[in-house]
């Protein structure tokens, strides 16, 4: 057993283990991206547990994970089972699906500015012809949240359609005729036989995603920048912003792990519900 | 229901690992033959910035490639450095001494490397000119603001001015003369509005720096600015909360783009391009930058401000030598070279910035671009830069230009939702974490 | 087949329609003449032929194919054993093996590129198709490891504790019941990675230097200039960027979409 999971192991080790180290110790300096700087003990993480703006982001970092994580599951669970069932040209809707996850988001961040950002762009024009009026999407805090949090449902779904259709690919279609006889609705049954069979499937697909969320820069960075002002900043742009522009390098970084320990434990909570769901 | 056929698909997974193995083992192959450290072959490596587009890169291409070493000195060779995430590239080069011999870079790059001891002084260079007389040839300001405790950081190679620009037809529809002073700024801006155009074009959105250019330019167009002569933060002066408050009530009358928090520099080209901003500040490209050829974009006359000041506010782009080089003559010949020999760009017209060397200004290429040369005449005299003579100021300047507490100050002001001594109580604040020194 | 299929045709058509949106937008700004271009609206090519004719987006191409193809391969043969531990394994050192995956993946790759450039340097692996290839290997690591557990974990044990009273090993019970039971596990892992690699520009950019060594998302970048951006070129790339990741997908359709491995095994 251990052979199996020998190389895995050995790199990362290699990749992960010294950079965690470096950046530990980069976070209890006040140093540059260059220069190590002098020792400051845990000051960095103080400043930042006392800091508003680093809750403000805390907070929105959880927003922006608990939307991500479960909008694109009910929406990618959704669509994976719709496109169990009988529909023509499947495979081609299925293909079409997961294109917005292979868009570089650099390029489908421009789009989404392209669509949104000043008051000639299409969707406030619609929104005008609609006699909705014009909402700043990109402006006014509250649309920019719900903006970010839609365009990451958007980028993630795929993902979440993929994982499920494979653990939906082993669930045996004679489960839900027995269900079917014994006269358990379409909702009945996926909340006592669907769910359940693919359960540790979609644990482990909620800790995949909550990981990528709570990491996920290019997303809100390039959307918003984690304006306006600092309503959609998430912890890791946040940690960016001080170590890459204000050159803040051991607070930047004392967030990250701040960031990480929290998502670990997370993880962790969630890994033990695998285990429980074992079948 | 259907079961995967797969013969052998354990021996074909097995082939497979062992093919990108092979594979892994041909790529290390190339990389060992191509692995860069400054100079590792003996060459001055310049990295460079795509500061325009690809013609200006064929361009710088081709000025390194015709460069023709004297006698044992060095060749020199060329690498194109990404502007996304750059400080993370030259950090990390410079910390694993695989960077470059001479480099251009973000404007305030050369002060901060310097700060860490990474910087090679121009200062031999800038004595060989003065003997030569071609230091005579630098316009008034541009290598003054290169000069340090320390010496020259770097030698500036373009100027990147921030231009009041106006849309000649939206005037004479709006019935307004283009202002010249904060006052007729406000009177400007309200028939404009009545007519739907933007009378203060400004955008401060996600990479937009331009917003908080223009935050700090009213506030040294007002006599104020961030810090005091001597170096020290100075945000809370009454020149510029009067200032910011003037800003404000452009928000409040509408005169602003209620989106401009919002806005890239590309949503602020689109703007302009669809008729919508009608005055504002902007680079010195913005007529090409929206490709508009019909003469009706113009730059304005710096304006006046509240108290009479009439400025500009310039970025120096700079060319930087680096203490990791395999022979520093053979750098500073290589630059020397290429500072005499940079007019190719505007006679070419690949590049967008203004020129620091009156020889380049006098080229019948540059001398035909109107707009231009109204730079030249009005803002360059006029220019000032962010900061002070102090080197360690300097290196946080780029924190300051590009930091996350200026660019949210300049948010929160567009917005409108504030008043100006709020504002910059908490710019004082961000800023002071950052200005350690 | 009565109305409901196509019912669902008809639901399913709105929703890809909407959900394309911004990939339309990506098509329709590939194909109009950038801003500063002298023409202007109408269909044009003229972005994807300047682009092909001025740029070495061929050698982009190629290099971007050779990473991702090196990580997704790589990635696979670690993950597919490493993936097989987790589901089956019961014990403490493959809890420790879990936690040290959720630690690693947790920490933002913004703060681990400048230590791990400067480790590459010092063996000669910056600037190198190969160091890029090692390091998306690893990035990739614990998501394809934990991929891989998900889908064995819907394959029985029961299958390889009958290969195993027949005398088999572990390693070869892995490799005779599971490994080729998860085609579907291992084609989703391939194709996350395929995507790892394939979209990255945070490490790329840091770490590859020489043109020659660009992939398409530094190539890409090339068009981003000082405060500008040349948006139909990066447009048109970004279309070229597409095509292999559908092609894929196009590929692989048929393999994820049939009814699965789990159907026949569970009768037994």
């Amino acid at each position: 057993m251990f052979l199996l999971i020998a190389p895995s192991v050995a790199l990362l080790l290699l990749i992960h283990g010294f950079p965690l180290l470096d950046a530990f110790r980069q976070s209890l300096h006040d140093g540059t991206l260059i220069n190590t700087g002098s020792f400051v003990g845990i000051q960095n993480y103080t400043d930042n547990l006392t800091s508003e703006v680093f809750w403000k982001a805390a907070s929105f970092t959880l927003v922006f994970t608990v939307v991500g994580v479960f909008g694109s599951w009910a929406v990618g669970l959704g669509l994976a089972l719709l496109l169990r069932t009988r529909i023509p040209a499947r495979g081609v809707f299925k293909v079409l699906l997961l294109l917005p996850w292979v868009v570089p988001i650099v390029v489908s961040s421009t789009a989404i500015n392209w669509l949104v950002a000043t008051s000639s762009s299409p969707i406030p024009q619609l929104f005008e012809t609609l006699g909705l009026g014009q909402p700043l999407f990109l402006a006014d805090p509250f649309w920019a949240r719900i903006l970010v949090c839609v365009f990451k449902v958007w980028i993630s779904f795929p993902f979440m359609m993929m994982m499920s259709s494979a653990a939906l690919a082993s669930v045996d279609n004679s489960v839900y005729e027995a269900a079917r006889v014994d006269g358990a609705t379409g909702w009945q049954q996926l909340r006592w036989v669907t769910l359940p069979i693919v359960a540790r499937s979609t644990y482990i697909s909620w800790i995949l995603m909550t990981i990528f969320c709570v990491n996920d820069f290019p997303t809100i960075f390039l959307l918003t920048g984690g304006g306006p002002i600092d309503a959609t900043n998430s912890l890791v742009v946040l940690a960016y912003r001080l170590v890459f522009q204000n050159q803040q390098v051991g607070e930047g970084v004392s967030v990250a792990f701040i960031m990480t320990s929290v998502l670990v434990v997370i993880s962790t909570l969630l890994y033990r519900q695998i285990r429980k769901a074992a079948h | 229901m259907s079961e995967f056929r797969m013969p052998d698909m354990s021996r074909r997974s097995l082939l497979r690992a062992g093919a990108g193995l092979a594979l892994l083992g041909g790529l290390s192959a190339c990389a060992k033959s191509k692995t860069v450290a400054a100079g590792g072959d003996g060459q001055v490596v310049f990295w460079d910035m795509p500061w325009a587009q690809d013609s200006y890169n064929k361009s710088s291409d081709a000025l390194v490639k015709a460069y023709k070493p004297a006698d044992g000195l060095p060749a020199a060779s060329l690498q194109r450095i990404q502007w996304n995430n750059f400080t993370t590239t030259f950090s990390s080069a410079l910390a694993s001494k695989t960077g470059p011999a001479v480099s251009t870079g973000g404007g305030f790059q050369a002060f901060q490397f310097a700060e860490e001891g990474y910087i090679a002084t121009a200062d031999n260079l800038v004595k060989k000119w003065d003997a030569e007389g071609f230091t005579q040839d630098f316009l008034p300001g541009t290598l003054e603001a290169m000069k340090t405790d320390a010496g020259y950081v770097a030698v500036p190679w373009q100027t990147d001015m921030r231009v009041w620009w106006y849309r000649k037809s939206a005037f004479e529809d709006a019935g307004v003369d283009v202002p010249k002073t904060w006052d007729e700024l406000v009177t400007a801006g309200k028939a404009l509005k009545s007519k739907g155009y933007v009378g203060f074009g400004v955008g401060a959105g996600a990479g937009n720096n331009l917003g908080a250019h223009t935050m700090v330019l009213m506030m040294i167009n007002n006599g104020g600015g961030l810090f005091t002569p001597d170096g020290q933060l100075d945000l809370l002066n009454e020149r510029n909360v009067e200032a910011m408050e003037f800003v404000i009530r452009l928000v409040k009358e509408g005169i602003t783009d209620p989106a401009a928090v919002s806005y890239t520099s590309d949503n602020q080209l689109a703007q302009w391009k669809n008729k919508k901003f009608a005055f504002g500040l902007f680079t010195a490209a913005l007529d090409e930058g929206v490709g508009d050829t019909t003469g009706d974009l113009l730059v304005a006359e710096p304006l006046t401000g509240g108290h009479g000041d009439k400025v500009a506010l310039a970025f120096g782009n700079n060319i930087m030598m680096y203490t990791n080089t395999p022979s520093q003559e053979g750098t500073e010949a290589f630059l020397d070279y290429y500072i005499k020999n940079m007019k190719a760009f505007w006679q070419q017209k690949v590049v967008n910035g203004m020129p620091v060397l009156q020889s380049i200004v006098d080229l019948p290429e540059f001398q035909a671009s109107e707009n231009k040369m109204k730079v030249i005449a009005e803002y360059q005299p006029v220019a000032r830069t962010y900061g002070s003579r102090s080197t360690s100021l300097f290196a946080a300047m780029a924190q300051v230009d590009g930091g996350q507490p200026l660019a949210e100050f300049t948010q929160t002001v567009l917005s409108g939702k504030t008043d100006a001594k709020t504002a910059l109580t908490t710019l004082e604040k961000g800023l002071s974490a950052i200005v350690k020194s | 087949m009565g109305a409901g299929p196509w019912l669902r045709f008809v639901l399913m058509l709105a929703i890809v329609a909407i959900t394309l949106v911004p990939i339309g937008v990506v098509l329709f700004l590939a194909f109009t003449p950038s801003a500063a271009s002298a023409s202007s609206g109408g269909f044009t090519m003229e972005n994807f032929s300047s682009v092909f004719a001025t740029s070495d987006v061929l050698l982009w191409l190629q290099n971007s194919l050779l990473v991702t193809l090196g990580t997704v391969f790589v990635s696979v043969a670690v993950a597919a054993p490493a993936g097989y531990v987790l589901s089956r394994g019961r014990s403490r050192a493959v809890s420790g093996y879990s936690l040290m995956l959720f630690v690693f993946q947790s920490l933002p790759v913004i703060t681990s590129v400048i230590p791990l450039f400067i480790l590459f340097a010092k063996i000669g692996l910056v600037d190198s198709l190969l160091g890029l290839t090692i390091v998306y290997v690893a990035s990739s690591m614990a998501v394809a490891t934990w991929m891989m557990a998900a889908y064995m974990d819907s394959i029985p044990i029961s299958l390889e504790e009958a290969a195993w009273i027949d005398g088999a090993s572990m390693f070869r019970g892995f490799v005779q019941i599971v490994l080729r039971n998860s085609l579907p596990g291992v084609l989703s892992t391939a194709i996350f990675t395929f995507l790892v690699a394939w979209n990255d520009y945070l490490v790329a950019i840091v770490f590859l230097r020489s043109a020659v060594a660009f992939t398409l998302p530094v190539g890409i970048q090339s068009f981003f200039q000082q405060n500008t951006t040349d948006w139909g070129s990066v447009m048109a790339i970004a279309v070229v960027m597409l095509i292999p990741p559908v092609a894929v997908f196009v590929l692989l359709n048929k393999y994820f979409s049939v009814g699965g491995i789990g159907g026949s095994l569970a009768g037994q």
